[in-house]
């Protein structure tokens, strides 16, 4: 490859505008990865259960999304707020419904099988999730264009482009983390939720339906993922139906960096690992080309180090 | 032990029907392949060349003087190298399949070149500008109707320059496509001497995020960001461009020039330049031919930019089966004898590498939604400024 | 006095004909309509079969006549070699089948009898692969050695994420594995020393002069060059199965047997779990980078997207398919896994779709395989 002239990576007169694009670079990828992250450790917390195919039902959200505003633009609706009010709420919905079905159908009936079965099923009913968007969804195996709907103001500051679609979604996305917390501290429902992933033996005895809380847990994880999902096709303004492979695996591996179990370990792990890929991008070379390979490699070595995760979990895991 | 015997009894009926059905089939039919990205993002291109191929077997089979019938056996590509070499690999040790016409992907046409040589299968590329698929080297079983990139960039270089723009940004992917017209827009740029490179990037083929490039070249503030790279990716790096607040003319190659990248990109699309070896498909020679009989077909998707090219690679195999036989060898000697051969490209003349000349280099940009030749159009008279033009 | 029944070894002998007759049905017909017709009319037989208890005598027979049974076995593979000695496709196909299993073989194993996740196969396939284009292209290393090489460095390869693997379990060590699978796919494509994206053109084999990539002419009849790596890729397969075989018959498989099953009882018993976990997954990525450095040859062509995540998938629902533990069952597996989508072309793009779902409805309904792993056997045909 031929040699970059000029500015390489490690760029000693980085200036301040410069810092804070790579920055906010870093928090828009940490907030979704930090989203996908979380729904994992809610899977995991409460039925000790890694679902693979989270990230592929981020792209089934995505793209239900996309189908909504296709559709309403068929009907002549033609308000942004509105598209994406509806887009989010019926994408959610969508979801839950489908995290739900996948609760129901294949998690439960293998809570007897050792857990590998339910991680392999998982991992392949993420492939059927995208191998159906790829052969369902008209041309879906093209990248397809998502709608620009959060307004195009933007302010710059040197060299900084602070923009108010990004900023919204940034605040969307603490809002959104922060309400999973308020749920799950502050609801009765979620209390059921902290006392199942506790110990599902003795809160079955205290009387909590353990079917229904398990259905729940899903349905928050699945609708996230669906958030997730449209921030995504926001952010890029556009959705492929591999995104959700990509996104699951970091997910994953963020919410295993923080420790399997603990919310805020999946949100530490999700900036965590969009801070590996932004310092790997601006200190190697060839901008972007290594810094999965970078990141990745991080995982493993902390894997290696300290398999239960950063944040030291209650209970000891079985690892 | 009875049932065993009444099974197998029907297992060798079974194949004895298949084998009488294979055996009935042996008429006088020719098959003749095509291959090209039917899937994936640049599936449109694809998708232009296998009806444009389809089109030339039909018009040859409804014509009652052909000597045979033939079968066009299409498979995809999806414009990476392993599938292709999987699919080259399938066609060409399949002896039935006499020609092929194949591949619009770069990437691919180079990986299978090898493949082609090794099984004897004379192809003739339709859409894959590489100057490597011919010139790197000398098969006789490989040859192109289409130009190669090198006139592409010269122009482009030509362009940038004569407008005044001094710095440039160098984003292309890092297939052999890529770093192909990295290379010669470099050496195009080098020659004029008027415009400096002040950054080269290297991004994958299904790269998602640009952010980590794009703040780089903030930084460097170029006048002009010239992409060597195919639609998907285009649309990325422009509209993250304008996410960024990257301010500069986004020049591109005969890989944007698709309807996909205007759809993909909206009003963002506006002011791109493009360019592509051959003229638009009206004003060739067989141009309007090529059209007419294409919309009575009615296809799902059009021609797209090198239909025309993929009609005429059909159509000279088809010719020259129907001249010599079915067979391979027969048609790879007749291959290396083509001069001035009327197409509806224009005379095709295939030097000693199978390369076909193609003088002809046009100038596009994106105005008001559509693909306008630069001549042509309002930024070049003046009347409006592009995007980046200081 | 315990009586000695003698299991017949015609049951197993009249199958393994009946199914090459099949396959080389299957491979030679050309029309989508007779392939499906081949297709039903094979599973319904099947399921006639075991519902009938015809499939018992079969199992049994091949469990106490193994050996004979692997000759004949070998025997078929000739037969259809020699069937198809002109047909370039068709013996790519073998090939392809015959290093898949090998391939398999090795993930059977790291995870049939250790217990090892191993989702990154496809990433160590790739490492030899990729080991057979440098070495073929810039030394002159013998090609034999070539293939031998492919598969330390595999191993090698393997060794860097032990201590990870190790630590870990189950979810924990399938994340390592996958993080491995696209670091190394990612790697590939940002580097160019070995051809980026674009990947690298393999040499064909040579053997002592003797060129793998021309066509063969014995007497009259002219043979196809796959031929060559036919003989080679047998070799290779045969060479692992009875290695697997003797694997699991032998003291370090009842070791490996028992650290799966219970890791903190064979602790108890004085297993050291380490070691035995090292050596299974290194034996394991052994074998898989010696077929991948053989398959490299073969296609003549290397390329990062040959070895994503997905691809590492398929070999772990082969695996599933055919039966955690069971070779013979991979085997089955695997032709039903690459030759099927190869001739039914309508299927060809729903192909991931199918083998994920096959694999979920395997995993609900029969999690034991297709051919599940019968009970040890330490000698076949031996009785108390």
């Amino acid at each position: 490859m031929p040699g970059i002239t000029g500015h390489d990576g490690g760029d000693p007169d980085m200036d301040a505008g410069l810092l804070a694009q790579y920055i906010m670079n870093g928090l828009m990828l940490g907030m979704m990865y930090a989203l996908v992250a979380v729904g994992f450790t809610l899977f995991f917390g409460v039925l000790d259960v890694i679902k693979f195919s989270h990230g592929d039902v981020l792209t089934v959200g995505a793209f239900a999304a996309l189908a909504t505003y296709v559709g309403l633009h068929a009907l002549g609706l033609n308000s942004s707020w509105l598209d994406l009010l509806l887009m989010l709420v019926l994408s959610t919905l969508a979801m839950a419904l489908l995290g739900m079905g996948i609760a129901r159908y294949l998690v439960m009936p293998l809570r007897s099988a050792p857990a590998l079965n339910t991680l392999l099923i998982t991992l392949m009913l993420g492939t059927v999730l995208r191998e159906s968007v790829r052969l369902f969804y008209p041309q879906g195996a093209n990248p397809k264009p998502f709608p620009a709907l959060l307004p195009r103001a933007s302010i710059d500051l040197g060299a900084f482009n602070l923009r108010l679609d990004n900023v919204l979604m940034l605040a969307a996305g603490v809002l959104v983390i922060l309400g999973i917390q308020y749920l799950l501290n502050r609801t009765k429902p979620g209390l059921a939720i902290r006392a199942v992933a506790q110990d599902e033996e003795t809160a079955r005895t205290m009387g909590i339906n353990f079917t229904a809380i398990v259905l729940i847990t899903f349905a928050i994880g699945s609708g996230l993922a669906a958030f997730a999902g449209v921030m995504n096709g926001l952010y890029y303004n556009e959705i492929n139906f591999g995104i959700g492979l990509y996104l699951g695996v970091i997910g994953f591996s963020a919410a295993i960096i923080g420790g399997l179990g603990s919310i805020y370990g999946a949100i530490l792990g999700g900036f965590l690992f969009a801070g590996l890929q932004t310092i790997g991008t601006v200190l190697l070379p060839f901008a972007s080309a290594y810094k999965d390979v970078f990141a990745f490699a991080v995982v493993i070595a902390i894997m290696a180090w300290r398999p239960t995760g950063l944040i030291q979990q209650k209970i000891s895991e079985r690892v | 032990m009875r049932k065993t015997c009444r099974r197998t009894t029907i297992a060798i009926a079974l194949l004895a029907f298949a084998a009488a059905t294979v055996a009935a089939e042996a008429k006088d039919k020719v098959k003749v392949g095509f291959i090209g990205p039917l899937t994936g993002g640049v599936s449109v291109n694809g998708l232009g060349g296998r009806n444009s191929a389809d089109l030339a077997v039909r018009l040859l089979n409804a014509d009652p003087k052909s000597k045979y019938e033939y079968e066009l056996v299409v498979l995809d590509d999806e414009c990476k190298p392993n599938v292709a070499v999987q699919v080259a690999t399938k066609m060409a040790a399949d002896k039935d399949i006499i020609a092929g016409a194949t591949h619009y992907c770069s990437s691919t046409a180079i990986a299978t070149v090898d493949t082609y040589h090794k099984f004897g299968f004379p192809v003739i590329v339709w859409g894959a500008v590489l100057p490597d698929i011919t010139y790197r080297n000398k098969y006789e079983e490989v040859h192109r109707v289409n130009g190669t990139m090198i006139n592409q960039n010269d122009a482009n270089a030509e362009l940038i320059s004569k407008l005044g723009f001094k710095t440039v940004a160098v984003i292309h992917d890092t297939t052999d496509y890529g770093k192909g017209h990295n290379e010669y827009f470099s050496k195009a740029l080098a020659k004029i001497g008027k415009s400096n490179i002040v950054g080269i990037f290297g991004v994958t083929a299904e790269q998602q995020d640009f952010t980590g490039e794009l703040t780089k070249i903030k930084a460097l503030n170029p006048e002009v960001i010239y992409f060597g790279g195919l639609t998907p990716i285009g649309v990325r790096i422009r509209s993250q461009m304008d996410k960024l607040g990257v301010n500069a003319v986004f020049d591109g190659t005969s890989g944007i020039v698709s309807d996909a990248y205007i759809q993909g990109l909206g009003p963002l699309a506006e002011g791109t330049l493009a360019f592509r070896e051959g003229a638009p498909t009206e004003k060739l020679p067989g141009g309007k031919f090529f059209m007419e009989k294409y919309s009575a077909q009615k296809y799902d998707n059009p021609p797209e930019a090198y239909g025309a090219f993929a009609y005429a690679a059909m159509d000279m195999i088809l010719d020259t089966i129907e001249k010599v036989g079915p067979d391979r060898k027969k048609v790879i000697a007749a291959l290396a004898d083509v001069k001035d051969r009327d197409s509806i490209v224009g005379k095709i003349t295939f030097d000693d590498h199978g390369q076909n000349t193609v003088p002809v280099i046009t100038k596009y940009v994106v105005q008001d939604g559509k693909f306008v030749e630069w001549d042509d159009s309002e930024y070049a008279a003046g009347k409006r400024k592009l995007p980046g033009q200081k | 006095m315990a009586q000695k029944t003698r299991i017949s070894v015609w049951p197993g002998v009249i199958s393994l004909a009946i199914g090459t007759a099949y396959l080389i049905a299957l491979l030679d017909v050309e029309r989508q309509n007779l392939i499906i017709a081949l297709l039903v009319f094979g599973i319904a037989a099947v399921i006639a079969a075991a519902w009938l208890g015809l499939l018992d005598s079969v199992s049994a027979s091949f469990a106490d006549h193994e050996d004979t049974l692997g000759g004949c076995a070998i025997i078929a593979a000739l037969a259809v070699a020699a069937f198809f000695h002109e047909n370039h496709f068709v013996l790519l196909l073998v090939i392809t089948v015959l290093l898949y299993s090998v391939a398999t073989l090795g993930l059977n194993v790291q995870f049939g009898y250790a217990g090892v996740l191993n989702f990154a196969g496809a990433s160590f396939f790739g490492i030899g692969a990729y080991t057979s284009a440098v070495l073929n292209s810039y030394t002159a290393v013998p090609h034999l050695v070539v293939l031998v090489i492919g598969g330390l460095l595999a191993a090698l390869a393997g060794s860097l994420l032990l201590l990870p693997v190790l630590r870990t379990r189950g979810h924990y060590a399938a994340v390592v594995t996958i993080a491995f699978a696209l670091l190394f796919k990612t790697f590939l494509e940002v580097n160019d020393v070995l051809g980026g994206p674009q990947g690298m053109q393999v040499k064909g084999m040579r053997i002592l002069g003797w060129s793998f990539n021309d066509n063969i002419t014995i007497c009259s009849v002219s043979l196809s060059f796959y031929m060559n790596y036919f003989v080679v890729s047998l070799f290779l397969l045969v060479g692992a199965f009875i290695l697997v075989r003797r694997l699991e018959r032998s003291w370090i498989g009842l070791n490996l047997d028992a650290l799966r099953l219970d890791e903190t009882a064979a602790g108890c018993f004085g297993l050291d779990i380490v070691r035995w976990k090292i050596t299974a997954f290194l034996i394991g990525n052994f074998l898989i980078g010696i077929a991948g450095a053989l398959f490299g040859m073969v296609g003549g062509f290397v390329a990062p997207n040959n070895y994503t995540f997905a691809d590492s998938l398929i070999l772990v629902s082969i695996l599933l398919l055919g039966g955690i533990g069971n070779p013979w069952g991979l085997i089955v597996a695997t032709i039903i896994v690459v030759v099927v989508p190869e001739k039914l072309q309508t299927i060809q793009e729903y192909r991931f779709l199918l083998y994920a779902l096959m694999v979920i409805a395997v995993l609900l309904f029969r999690p034991e395989g297709l051919l599940p792993r019968p009970v040890r056997r330490y000698f076949p045909g031996w009785r108390p």
